[in-house]
């Protein structure tokens, strides 16, 4: 009797196995499905050049996503990212403009993320606001002070050699911003997936309660993760304006939307529901090979806007139909 | 009118909350019904109240067979259920909310609010003529048992014949418990009979003409209240009648010249008082107490005090200040909580990464924090060699465990990288959801702990599990520590009269 009532539990757990499988693998194979679409349909797709200008076009990208899933992880949400990212792409131009030696318009850059980083956190840790209002305000705010460093008006004009290679140079014909973009993911994974710090957070983002329990300092893990994201989000500002040659008031604002839906395309991988650096690396290949594709096939700006959207829904339709996934 | 319910049977997943429950509800009367967590309470007045439809069983009002299948089905047929949680909408007045879905309307599109106004007046006075409420203020900001009692009037708008009440007072301030108290009494001279779901047995007591006690969702009894007592309500609530095989085992003798490792005095936080406390290496002093009654909240209090108003602790010792998860780790204090999947477990998470959440650092690189995914996966392994824990592999996601198994890795946290490390461990509901034999390797793996020189505190519902472990047993009752037990003067009635409230 037990043999006939053990078979169909093991049948249930393999198909389940089966689907978890076939999810966790779902948008790799999306993917894949559109690179050689896109290379069989679209004549300058598959050619060398294309894909290093998919690897540079999406580094930036990339490297806020980065950030925003060390918030994901710890269930924070960094909605101030794009302007962050708009400030410190500001803040360096217009030091080096004035004459400042680049370390330290790097640092000031940096130091403006860690800066805006803390306050976002102490707000969301300390004073109690959700990390989803403080940084939406946080965003709001920026976004005034970054008119009013600059403004309104482009800063160019000197920017060094030194700091224009940044964003546009190129070692072995490899953009310098892809070995950036490479180097951030590598470490981001290594702490995420590899150090004790990067599994706090995680158990912090995962169930704080159980974390607190366990005698894990929940607000420090929580505080870190805005931090990071906000630091992050200060060196994709840095490397878009030595991309662009000049600092902008209104640049990086793009980075929040397609930095949110990196993150969520990522999370429907590898360990569905929960954001993991190598998710949201894939994440973005996936929003970069589609931008490319739909680029060079022609169509205009807001078809990919509409697509993009369409993505977003898609995939986090994906993960909270499959997990018990809590965004807020 | 009379409401039957026989033979009542509601399965959930894996467990059954009902078992062939049979009771009488009639419009002349309160009802107490009383029972401890689990007992099936909720889910009876939920069937009752057609919200839940029963697995099997009979339902007959005025010799009538019914099926109710919802909310609106049941107060068609006038039985109305005002639930623990409240229902009332903030920032409209309590004349709205008594109308809610039933206003007055002009033109059939505007809110006539003078005959709103009128008609929730009258429908106050109608039921309760001395009551006085400003029903034109916000629901919000009237004292809470008036708050209450607009939820009643709103649930009286129909005609309604049995109101189910569940836990009205929960929330009350003491002085506020006897506007409503008033209230309950009169309903059954109108015409319309209570069902009342309290923690409170002094209320239930007070209230009630007759009891109905469900205990593992059994029907215990139901008899007048005339005549009961408090302890006879819990001794109905608790005595499963059991005989625990390890209660006669004797006990390790402990040895009182140690010094004890924790010792707290005067201890107060908002939910448990104990004037002193202390537990010596090699004990398991188990805490007993009806739900409710703070041996939980003092539990969980010796590790993790958020809320301490006041008191002292010395642990080791040391006078501590500090009595939060983080520092009494660090001092040596394992906490294994109840409710698993909520205080010490994160779902999605593997056995080995859950059991490394403590001491992650036993299977990572000393000093600088990297983590060896082959060197966390032996001390996992030995981990659930060491607890029996029956999983695939140390990679197997725990929530694919069954309960037994998840509460192994509940506890295996504190032994993965720290054998030894712990001189006190509190577990609150230790075998909460497990089998029979994962409850057995529990309860053993205590007493070695015991024995290894740990100091045990165990609370537990379960009392024949206290009786084969404890060594000593404190008991607890409104909140407080009231009374202290020694093997071997265990067995079921005297753990029962410890917590009635009498003093031993």
């Amino acid at each position: 009797m037990s043999a006939a009532l053990a078979a169909p539990r093991d049948d249930a757990a393999g198909r389940r196995r089966l689907k978890q499988g076939l999810l966790r693998y779902s948008t790799l194979i999306v993917l894949a499905l559109l690179f050689i679409g896109f290379s069989i349909g679209v004549d300058r797709f598959l050619t060398t050049s294309n894909l290093l200008n998919i690897l540079q076009q999406i580094s930036m990208l990339t490297i806020v996503a980065i950030g925003l899933t060390f918030g994901f992880a710890a269930r924070e949400m960094d909605l101030s990212v794009g302007f962050m990212a708009g400030l410190a792409g500001l803040i360096a131009p217009l030091l080096l403009v004035a004459g400042w030696p680049m370390p330290v318009a790097l640092l000031a850059g940096l130091g403006a993320g860690l800066a805006v980083g803390l306050v976002n956190a102490l707000l969301v840790t300390l004073v109690g606001v959700p990390s989803l209002i403080a940084t939406l305000a946080m965003g709001s705010i920026l976004f005034g002070v970054n008119f009013l460093l600059s403004g309104g008006r482009a800063i160019y004009g000197g920017l060094p050699d030194s700091y224009l290679v940044l964003g546009q140079g190129r070692i072995l014909g490899i953009p310098v911003v892809a070995f950036i973009m490479l180097g951030a993911v590598a470490l981001a994974w290594f702490v995420m997936e590899r150090t004790i710090f990067g599994r706090y957070v995680y158990a912090v983002g995962g169930n704080l309660k159980a974390a607190e329990l366990s005698g894990i300092r929940g607000r420090r893990y929580r505080q870190a993760a805005l931090v990071i994201s906000s630091l992050f989000a200060a060196v994709a500002g840095l490397l878009l304006s030595a991309r662009l040659g000049s600092g902008q008031p209104n640049a990086g604002q793009d980075y929040l939307l397609d930095g949110l839906a990196t993150v969520f395309i990522g999370m429907t991988m590898f360990r569905p529901g929960t954001a993991t650096i190598a998710g949201t690396f894939f994440g973005a290949l996936f929003i970069g090979v589609i931008n490319n594709g739909l680029n060079l096939v022609g169509l205009d700006t807001y078809i990919q806007s509409i697509v993009k959207g369409v993505i977003i829904i898609v995939a986090v339709a994906v993960v909270s139909r499959t997990t018990k996934l809590k965004l807020i | 009118m009379a409401i039957i319910l026989s033979d009542i049977v509601m399965d959930y997943p894996g467990t059954r909350a009902l078992d062939r429950v049979g009771v009488e509800f009639r419009d002349d009367e309160v009802h107490g019904l009383i029972g401890e967590n689990g007992a099936g309470k909720t889910t009876l007045v939920s069937i009752l109240g057609g919200s839940r439809l029963a697995t099997a069983g009979r339902m007959t009002l005025d010799g009538e067979e019914v099926r109710l299948t919802d909310a609106g089905d049941a107060l068609a047929r006038g039985i109305a259920h005002v639930s623990q949680e409240g229902s009332l909408v903030p920032g409209l007045t309590a004349a709205e909310n008594i109308l809610l879905g039933a206003e007055p309307r002009r033109l059939g599109a505007i809110v006539d609010r003078r005959a709103l106004s009128r008609q929730a007046r009258e429908l106050l006075t109608r039921w309760f003529p001395d009551v006085e409420i400003d029903l034109d203020a916000p629901v919000e900001s009237l004292p809470y048992a008036d708050q209450k009692i607009v939820e009643i009037v709103r649930a009286l708008r129909g005609s309604v014949r049995i109101l189910i009440l569940d836990e009205p007072t929960a929330t009350l301030p003491a002085r506020e418990k006897e506007r409503l108290w008033a209230i309950v009494r009169r309903l059954p001279t109108q015409g319309v009979g209570v069902v009342l779901i309290s923690h409170f047995l002094s209320e239930i007591l007070a209230l009630s003409d007759r009891i109905t006690v469900l205990r593992d969702g059994r029907l215990v009894e139901t008899f007048s209240a005339a005549g009961a007592d408090e302890a006879r309500l819990v001794r109905l609530m608790l005595q499963r009648g059991q005989t625990g095989g390890a209660v006669d085992a004797p006990r390790g003798a402990v040895d009182t010249a140690v010094p004890p490792v924790i010792e707290v005095s005067d201890w107060q936080t908002a939910d448990a008082t104990a004037g002193h406390f202390a537990v010596r290496p090699g004990e398991i002093v188990g805490l007993i107490g009806l739900t409710g009654s703070g041996h939980f909240a003092f539990a969980r209090s010796l590790y993790d005090a958020p809320d301490r108003i006041g008191g002292a602790m010395r642990f080791a010792g040391e006078e501590v200040a500090d009595v939060s998860a983080a520092a009494m780790r660090r001092r040596g204090v394992a906490f294994v909580p109840d409710h698993r999947m909520i205080h010490s477990l994160v779902a999605d998470w593997s056995v080995r990464e859950n059991l490394a959440m403590v001491h992650p650092e036993a299977g990572a690189l000393s000093a600088l924090g990297i983590l060896r995914p082959a060197r966390e996966g032996r001390e996992a392994r030995r981990v659930m060699g060491r607890l029996a824990v029956k999983a695939s592999s140390p990679e197997q996601i725990v929530t694919e465990l069954s309960g037994g198994n998840k509460q192994k890795i509940s506890i295996g946290k504190w032994l993965y990288g720290a054998e030894d490390r712990y001189r006190l461990m509190i577990f609150v509901e230790p075998t909460e959801g497990v089998d029979i034999g994962a409850k057995r390797e529990i309860h053993q793996l205590m007493k070695d702990l015991a024995r290894a020189g740990c100091a045990v505190v165990v609370a537990s519902s379960d009392l024949i599990e206290i009786a084969d472990l404890a060594t000593r047993v404190v008991s607890f009752a409104g909140g407080h520590a009231i009374g202290e037990l020694h093997w071997p003067n265990f067995s079921e009635q005297s753990f029962i009269a410890a917590m009635a409230g009498a003093r031993s």
